[in-house]
C-alpha cells in the first residue's frame, strides 16, 4: 500500500524516484499478502480455523499466536511431513480514474486483471526446536521472482510449576514480521492488496521501509502464555545480495548503522471465549544512503502502541478489533545534505484501526481506517503539491472462505478465499483535491479489488 | 485438589457424581455442552470417529481406557496413567489436566465452571 519517505529521500534523480515510486508500493503490498499455509495444517493435524480467524491466513487466533511463538514446531507426532506449500492470489483492480501511467509495462492504466502473486513456502518444523516460514514470490505484474518474507526460529519451552516459559530466537528479513499479533504493519489488515493500485507515498520506516532488505536477529520470551518481550537488531543486505535474491541492486536502501534496534513488549490473554493483547514497540535505525560511510545518515525513531481484542465464543460469530499507532521522529541529515529533504527534522504518525465480523468461519466483513499524518517537506514529499505526507482513507472488505474447517473439502490440502475490497481515500499525498498540482483528487485513487486467493 | 472443589462447588459435583452415570447426563444439557465444547475443546479435538487433531478424537470417549487410540501419539504420562474415562475421571481431568495426568501434553488450563462441566459431560456422553 505504501512506500517510505526515506526511499524518496535517497533518490538521486527523477528516474530512480520514479522507479522507486512504482516498485516500492508493489513490494509493500506483497508483504501484506503472505500468510500461513496448509503445510502447517498437515504438520499439526489442525484445521486452518484453529490458527486463523475465518479459516484463512494471516489473522491469528490465540492458538495461532502460540503456534508461531512456539517456532512453528508443534506437530501431531507423526513424521515425514513435507514442509512445502504454495499459494496464488490474483484479481481485477479498478480505480475510480485511470492511472496516469501504467503501473508496469505488462499492465494498462486501469481494469488490470493480474496474477498479483504466486508463492512457494518452506514452512514447517526441522526438529523439535527449530522451525521456519520462508517464502519466495513471483509477481505477475512485473514478471519477477524474488525472496519474500523469511523467518527461521529456534525455540525452547520449559515448564516450571505448571507455567510455560518459552525462549526463542528468530532470524528474519523484515522488521516486525516475527510479531504474533495482527496489529504491526507486516501482518495487519488489509491482509491482501492489489499489486497494481496506487498507494500513498509516505509511511514510517517500520511500515515496509526495509522489508526483505535486511537480516534481523531477535531474542524473545513468552512467559505464562501472557507476557511477551523481544529485543532485536538488524543489518542491511549489500546491493549484491539484494541482486542475487531477485530484489535488484537499485532497491538498496543504504547501510544500517550497527545500533539499529527493535524492542517489543506485550501482554496477552487467551480467555477461550475471547482474547486480547496490549503492547508497545520501538524501532531505531540509522541509514547511510552511500553505503560506505562517505555521507551522513538518516535517523529514524519509531515508537508504537498496539492492541487487539477478539470475541471468539463458539466460533460461529467472531468479532475482532485491531489498533496500532506509530510515531516516527526523523533526523534526515543525509537527505537534507543531498537536497532530498528541505529540513533534517521531521515527524510522521500512522494510525490504523479495523473491526471485523466473521460468520460460521466462512463469511467475513472488515472495515478499516488508516491515517498518515506528518510534517511538510517539499523536497521529501515531492509528489505532493503542498509537500505534505498526509493520507487517510477507509478499506471495506467482504470475503468468502468455503473451506479450511473440520471436514472441509480438500482439508488439509487446499484452501480458498474469494473477496471484494474497496479502498476510499479522503486524503492522498497531502490533500483531498488536486494533491499533485496536476488536477488529481484523492478519490481518483479509490480502488475496487476483486480477488481469488488460494493455497495448497 | 481440583479447582471445582476450591471454588466451593463440591456439593454440586459430589451430587452429580453420586447420582451416577445415567442420571448425570440428565442433569447436563447436550446443546449447551456442544457450545462449551466448541469454545473450549474443538480447536484440539473432534468428536468424529478417527479424526485426530492436536488431541485424539473424543468419539465414544466415555468408558474407554485412556490412551487407547492406536493412531494417536500420546504422552508417556497418559499411556502410563492407567485411567479409564469414567465420568468422575473425566471431570477431574477436564477440570485440572496437569494435576490429574502430571507430565501429560494437553495444554489446557482446566474448566472451572461446574455447570459448564456438567453440560460438557452430557455432550461427550452423547457421542457414540
Ligand atoms: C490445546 C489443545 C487441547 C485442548 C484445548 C483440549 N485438549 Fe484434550 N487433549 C489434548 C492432547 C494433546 C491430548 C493428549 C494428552 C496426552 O497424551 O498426554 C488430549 C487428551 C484428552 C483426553 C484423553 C483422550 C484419550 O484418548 O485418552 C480427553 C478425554 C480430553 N483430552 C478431553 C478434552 C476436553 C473435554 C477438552 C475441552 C474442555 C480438551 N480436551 C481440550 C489437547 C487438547
Amino acid at each position: 500500500m505504501s512506500h517510505t519517505s526515506h526511499s524518496r529521500g535517497r533518490g538521486a534523480g527523477v528516474r530512480l524516484r520514479l522507479l522507486a515510486a512504482l516498485t516500492l508500493p508493489l513490494l509493500a503490498a506483497f508483504a501484506r499478502d503472505a500468510l500461513a499455509v496448509p503445510s502447517f495444517a498437515r504438520q499439526t493435524g489442525q484445521d486452518c480455523v484453529a490458527c486463523h480467524v475465518g479459516g484463512f491466513g494471516p489473522q491469528l487466533t490465540p492458538y495461532g499466536v502460540k503456534f508461531k511463538l512456539g517456532g512453528f514446531t508443534d506437530s501431531d507426532g507423526k513424521d515425514n511431513k513435507i514442509p512445502l506449500s504454495a499459494m496464488a492470489v490474483g484479481g481485477l483492480t479498478h480505480t475510480a480514474k485511470a492511472q496516469e501511467e501504467a503501473p508496469t509495462d505488462r499492465t494498462g492504466t486501469n481494469n488490470n486483471l493480474v496474477l498479483d502473486q504466486a508463492s512457494i513456502f518452506l514452512a514447517g518444523r526441522a526438529s523439535e526446536y527449530i522451525g521456519a516460514f520462508m517464502q519466495g514470490t513471483y509477481t505477475g505484474a512485473d514478471n519477477k521472482f524474488a525472496m519474500d518474507n523469511a523467518d527461521a526460529r529456534a525455540v525452547r519451552t520449559l515448564e516450571l510449576d505448571g507455567t510455560d516459559l518459552t525462549f526463542g530466537l528468530s532470524l528474519h528479513n523484515t522488521p516486525g514480521m516475527q510479531d504474533p499479533f495482527n496489529t504491526l504493519p507486516v501482518w495487519r489488515f488489509p491482509y491482501v492488496g492489489s499489486s497494481v493500485a496506487p498507494g500513498p507515498a509516505a509511511a514510517p520506516i517500520f511500515d515496509g521501509g526495509l522489508e526483505q532488505h535486511v537480516t534481523g536477529l531477535s531474542a524473545y520470551t513468552f512467559a505464562d502464555e501472557h507476557f511477551y518481550a523481544e529485543l532485536g537488531s538488524y543489518r542491511s543486505l549489500s546491493p549484491a545480495a539484494l541482486d542475487s535474491l531477485g530484489l535488484g541492486r537499485d532497491s538498496y536502501p543504504g547501510k544500517l548503522g550497527s545500533s539499529t534496534s527493535y524492542w517489543r513488549v506485550a501482554f496477552f490473554d487467551d480467555l477461550k471465549k475471547s482474547a486480547f493483547s496490549l503492547g508497545a514497540f520501538g524501532f531505531n535505525a540509522a541509514l547511510d544512503p552511500s553505503g560506505d560511510g562517505s555521507s551522513n545518515s538518516d535517523h529514524y525513531r519509531d515508537l508504537g502502541l498496539d492492541a487487539h481484542y477478539q470475541f471468539l465464543g463458539t466460533r460461529e460469530h467472531i468479532g475482532t478489533l485491531n489498533a496500532s499507532y506509530i510515531r516516527e521522529h526523523q533526523g534526515l541529515d543525509a537527505s537534507a545534505a543531498a537536497g532530498n529533504a528541505d529540513s533534517a527534522n521531521g515527524r510522521l504518525n500512522e494510525l490504523n484501526l479495523n473491526a471485523s465480523y466473521t460468520y460460521d468461519q466462512t463469511w467475513g466483513l472488515t472495515l478499516g481506517r488508516f491515517m498518515i499524518q506528518g510534517s511538510r517537506d517539499a523536497a521529501l514529499y515531492a509528489d505532493s503539491a503542498n509537500g505534505s505526507p498526509d493520507s487517510a482513507g477507509w478499506v471495506l472488505q467482504t470475503d468468502w472462505t468455503p473451506w479450511g474447517k473440520e471436514g472441509s473439502w480438500g482439508s488439509p490440502w487446499a484452501n480458498l478465499r474469494v473477496g471484494l475490497q474497496y479502498t476510499a481515500y479522503d486524503r492522498f499525498d497531502g490533500a483531498r483535491h488536486n494533491y499533485d498540482g496536476a488536477g488529481h483528487d484523492a478519490s481518483d485513487n479509490n480502488t475496487i479489488y476483486a480477488f481469488i486467493w488460494t493455497s495448497f | 485438589m481440583n479447582r471445582l472443589f476450591r471454588r466451593g462447588r463440591a456439593p454440586l459435583i459430589a451430587a452429580t457424581l453420586l447420582l451416577g452415570g445415567g442420571l448425570a447426563h440428565a442433569t447436563g444439557d447436550v446443546q449447551r455442552g456442544a457450545d462449551v465444547f466448541a469454545t473450549e475443546c474443538a480447536e484440539c479435538h473432534s468428536v468424529k470417529a478417527g479424526h485426530d487433531k492436536k488431541g485424539p478424537s473424543l468419539f465414544a470417549v466415555l468408558g474407554r481406557k485412556a490412551a487407547s487410540n492406536p493412531d494417536f501419539a500420546y504422552s508417556d504420562a497418559m499411556r502410563q496413567s492407567g485411567l479409564t474415562w469414567t465420568e468422575d475421571r473425566l471431570t477431574a481431568y477436564i477440570g485440572a489436566p496437569r494435576k490429574t495426568v502430571p507430565g501429560g501434553k494437553m495444554k489446557y488450563d482446566g474448566l472451572s465452571d461446574a455447570a459448564q462441566l456438567t453440560d460438557l459431560l452430557a455432550f461427550l456422553a452423547a457421542q457414540h
